[in-house]
């Protein structure tokens, strides 16, 4: 029989009272199962195909050390090619036969956005932590109540690049290839919010970029147009087909690339060739950048790294994805021993924003916003396509995906701590 | 008792009595007593209702006192000409259908079921197409008949499939006290419309767009020239199909294009786009039964998935849900005396918004999508009549509730009753059992003793395999390979019906459902899941 005076029927909902709702699975008392879907071949691989080993390394790293509040983490890691309805396929591989306890760290605004339609995470309470997408619908808590941002918005990339470009090329004739999806949407949405508009705007579908005609057509509009500047707003194998278009054609621009299409490393491990043609173009980031063994984090995850795949380089795809893992145990640890997916996403709610993360920028999470990082810094690409910081050091704006403004960031990133555990 | 195709109990002699059934003569004055033949110690009947529909039914010598109750699946209320295949040819029948697969010729599900002891019943129903009001009245008849033929009858499951699953429940609902256990296959229902709205999204998408002379309501009253409006809509809708599978590749527009259709053709836009943005209005799969959208001809591995197989999916789909659609809203708007299909505020912008970034590539990215969407104001949207729209859902409106036993089995990837319909299944029961949970709490603390509610809902998916496209020489996919698993339309097997009819039986003999380990391995033998977690998109309308 029931203590009926504990019931508190009035406050149960609905949904747990489905009979065909059990606890919630990937969760032992002695383990805690995580599922992450990427690209680990295809179009999108070259690069990306590190961040889930990455993360395994730094999971396999806490293990050793006696695991979250005693429990050893497993990673479960598919290949989704980059293509969202295969990534939906995935992800439900993950959920109903391995049973994870939470996604984390999905890559791709289209594929996440798929899968966590499909899949409804959020009807079933899924944990998505920490997607590898700047789109910034996914840090409205409303719209996508258990997914977590970890990178900064596409919007305030885009709002902060307004005010450089702005700043630093006033009077020039300057050009804007963009994904024509939400990724470029949110980018063009900051774009307007920062005031900056474009003498020309070459919009790609998603995917087309890999077909040859598309890159030369862009050049040739470029030329036409007399452009001066070109910003970049789009994935790495755009950017190849632009660099590489361009040189052909032999057509000299300023290249301003965003974070996620300038990532060197993405493009070298699709061709090394294409590296050098970086020399001199504009990049943003808001982590240390891999090359920089002064700071701690660095240094810690190079050592993690070295011991875990000594054959791998070390470079923005590993430091992207031991910061995901990195993340994911602070919350797990923040959550506590009597650990349940619900109580995973309030904790991030409510104490996401004081987590110790490697970013150089502030953490934005809370009740009413599901944002990761919050800024960027300016550099400048050498000739092996390392980006390092304009005048020698981190010089970090922050803003948000509204109206805000963009400000230099007083931000001070606290001690790691004590073994980055 | 437990049925099973290798039954040994009278099996070789219901086969032999089933395969002589025809000999029976039926009636032709409705209301006749059933007429009887007996061979082999199997019965077989067959009689025509109060209303001139004509039934059958069959029982053995050791008949245990169950009876399956059948109601098929849709049938055209038209014949349907040769020259439309492959929609056609179809004659107009009301033959009596006693169990599944019994139409194509497959007997094996009866005579399982008979030689296990069990009675199996069916009618043909006096009307087809939409016909929820005499399938209602035939199956009760068809019940109180049989039990006078059979008085030892203790118990009647009643199953059904795609229509015939809509006739299923609407017994359940309306006679509960007629119906011990229910099984739906593939089941229509209607939920707020939803229905009516996916087909006539679809067709008024292609209208819009492919062919402005398209109908999508506003039939004649007169038969013949409604039947003649049907077959020029269905002749359309292949001509058009056809014109966009031979434009797949360049992306060239049927020459019937309308003038919005044109201008998007002019701007560069590919009439596959077109296309795919009219499946995701209305909500169309995106898999099918040759194209599981994550695979690719060899040479475009990767960018076939992403730019052409959602479109090949939407075309291959398409098929069924404008030709049937075109069949069901027509006979739909005679029952309801007016226009049933209402695009008057639906905001087809906000329909494809989530999918624009899935499918970015096929659509040629948001500006396309938006250009598509934009042209879409060129065309009138359709208003429909209130008084008709007022009887639709006496008509055919289910209220989803599960008071009896029931299994449902659906396909993920069905091409003409959305799986969105079992979903609504599913979470119309999560609320009626939370209500009931809720309510045993609180008789629970008069009582001091709590009792949970039985679960009375089981769901078995024909899930969608990950990848099965097989491709041409030329990388076209191979329509004559076999089709995926968990797509189409009713693609069910012997064994899964068999399946079903065993757990169905089993839970009635305990008063409840076996425990969920048992029901996942019954499930995994006949290619089923059983799996409580898994879910499919409600329909874009209820979205």
């Amino acid at each position: 029989m029931l203590a009926i005076a504990a019931l508190t029927v009035a406050t149960v909902p609905a949904q747990a009272l489905n009979p065909n709702m059990g606890s919630d699975p990937g969760i032992t008392a002695s383990t805690i199962k995580l599922g992450i879907t990427s690209p680990l071949t295809g179009i999108a691989s070259p690069g990306y195909n590190k961040i889930p080993g990455a993360m395994k390394a730094y999971f396999d790293y806490v293990n050793t050390n006696g695991g979250v509040n005693g429990r050893k983490i497993t990673l479960v890691s598919k290949d989704d090619q980059y293509i969202p309805t295969t990534a939906v396929a995935k992800a439900n591989e993950l959920i109903l036969r391995d049973k994870v306890f939470a996604l984390v760290g999905t890559l791709g605004t289209a594929s996440t956005k798929a899968l966590t339609a499909s899949t409804q995470l959020s009807k079933r309470g899924i944990p998505s932590l920490f997607v590898n997408t700047g789109w910034s619908g996914f840090a409205d808590p409303k719209a996508y109540p258990t997914t977590f941002s970890i990178l900064p918005s596409y919007q305030m990339e885009a709002k902060i690049m307004a005010k450089y470009v702005k700043e630093t090329y006033a009077g020039k004739k300057i050009a804007l290839i963009y994904q024509d999806d939400d990724f470029g949407r949110d980018a063009l949405a900051g774009f307007k919010t920062a005031g900056l508009t474009f003498d020309t705007y070459i919009p790609y579908a998603s995917g087309s970029q890999s077909l040859p005609a598309t890159g030369a057509g862009w050049i040739s509009k470029l030329k036409t147009a007399g452009t001066e500047v070109t910003v970049l707003f789009g994935v790495t194998s755009a950017s190849t087909a632009a660099l590489a278009n361009a040189y052909g054609a032999g057509f000299k621009t300023q290249w301003v690339l965003g974070s996620v299409g300038g990532d060197a490393t993405t493009i070298a491990a699709t061709n090394k060739a294409y590296v050098p043609l970086l020399y001199g173009a504009k990049g943003f980031s808001f982590a240390p950048a891999p090359t920089d063994t002064t700071d701690e984090y660095i240094k810690l995850f190079q050592g993690i790294y070295a011991a875990a795949q000594p054959t791998q380089t070390f470079d923005n795809n590993v430091v992207a994805g031991m910061s995901n893992a990195f993340l994911a145990v602070q919350a797990l640890k923040a959550a506590g021993a009597n650990l349940t997916r619900a109580s995973l996403m309030k904790v991030i709610e409510t104490k996401g924003s004081t987590f110790a993360s490697p970013f150089l920028t502030p953490l934005g999470y809370s009740a009413t916003a599901h944002i990761g990082a919050t800024g960027y810094w300016v550099g400048t690409y050498g000739p092996t396509g390392a980006l390092t910081p304009d005048g020698g050091k981190y010089t970090v704006y922050t803003t948000d995906s509204g109206t805000g403004p963009v400000v230099l960031s007083t931000y001070t990133r606290p001690a790691m701590p004590a073994k980055g555990l | 008792m437990k049925i099973s195709l290798k039954s040994r109990i009278v099996s070789a002699l219901a086969v032999t009595a089933l395969a002589g059934t025809v000999v029976v003569g039926a009636p032709t004055a409705a209301n006749a007593a059933p007429q009887c033949a007996t061979a082999s110690y199997v019965t077989q009947c067959a009689g025509v209702g109060a209303d001139g529909a004509p039934y059958t039914f069959i029982a053995a010598a050791n008949f245990n006192g169950t009876v399956f109750v059948y109601s098929h699946g849709v049938r055209p209320a038209i014949d349907i000409p040769a020259t439309l295949a492959p929609v056609g040819p179809y004659t107009k029948t009301n033959a009596a259908e006693p169990g599944p697969l019994a139409i194509s010729g497959d007997l094996t599900v009866i005579n399982t079921l008979v030689a296990a002891g069990y009675g199996v019943a069916g009618s043909g129903f006096s009307r087809q197409g939409v016909n929820t009001t005499e399938a209602l009245a035939a199956n009760k008849e068809l019940i109180a008949t049989f039990k006078e033929k059979f008085p030892t009858t203790k118990t009647v499951i009643a199953w059904g499939q795609s229509l015939g699953g809509m006739h299923t429940q609407l017994l359940a609902e309306r006679n509960p006290e007629l119906v011990d256990g229910v099984i739906l296959a593939c089941p229509a229902a209607n939920p707020s419309d939803a229905l009516i709205a996916y087909f006539g999204d679809a067709l008024w998408g292609f209208k819009a767009l492919f062919d402005p002379t398209i109908k999508v309501g506003g039939y004649s009253t007169d038969p013949a020239t409604r039947a003649a409006e049907q077959y020029a809509n269905i002749g359309k809708v292949l001509t058009v199909l056809g014109k966009l599978s031979a434009g797949l590749s360049s992306g060239a527009w049927p020459d019937t294009a309308s003038p919005a259709g044109k201008a998007l053709q002019a701007a560069g836009i590919p009439s596959r786009s077109a296309l795919l943005t009219v499946g995701l209005m209305a909500g169309v799969s995106t898999r099918s039964k040759h194209v599981d959208g994550t695979s690719g001809p060899t040479g475009a591995a990767e960018t076939y998935p992403l730019a052409v197989a959602p479109a090949v999916a939407v075309l291959e789909n398409m098929g069924a849900t404008l030709n049937y659609g075109t069949l069901l809203i027509a006979d739909g708007e005679l029952l309801a005396g007016g226009k049933v299909y209402d695009n008057s505020k639906t905001d087809y912008a906000a329909r494809v918004a989530a999918d624009a970034d899935i499918y970015s590539f096929a659509l040629s990215g948001n500006s396309a999508v938006a250009g598509i969407i934009g042209a879409l104001a060129a065309t009138p949207r359709e208003t429909a009549d209130a008084a008709a729209v007022a009887k639709i859902a006496p008509l055919i409106g289910l209220t989803g509730k599960i008071t009896k036993p029931t299994i449902i089995f659906q396909a993920e990837s069905e091409e003409f009753v959305p799986a969105s319909i079992v979903q609504w299944y599913i979470d119309g029961y999560a609320q009626q059992y939370a209500a009931a949970k809720m309510k045993a709490m609180a008789d629970a603390k008069k009582s001091r003793s709590y009792v949970t509610p039985t679960n009375n809902l089981v769901v078995l998916w024909a899930k969608t395999a990950a990848t099965y496209s097989k491709f041409t020489a030329a990388g076209s996919p191979d329509l004559s390979a076999t089709q995926g698993a968990g797509t189409g339309h009713c693609n069910w097997t012997a064994a899964q019906w068999l399946a079903a009819a065993n757990l169905m039986t089993t839970t009635l003999a305990n008063g409840k459902f076996p425990l969920g380990g048992k029901i996942t391995t019954t499930a995994r033998k006949v290619g089923f899941s059983y799996d409580t977690k898994f879910r499919v998109p409600l329909f874009k309308s209820l979205q």
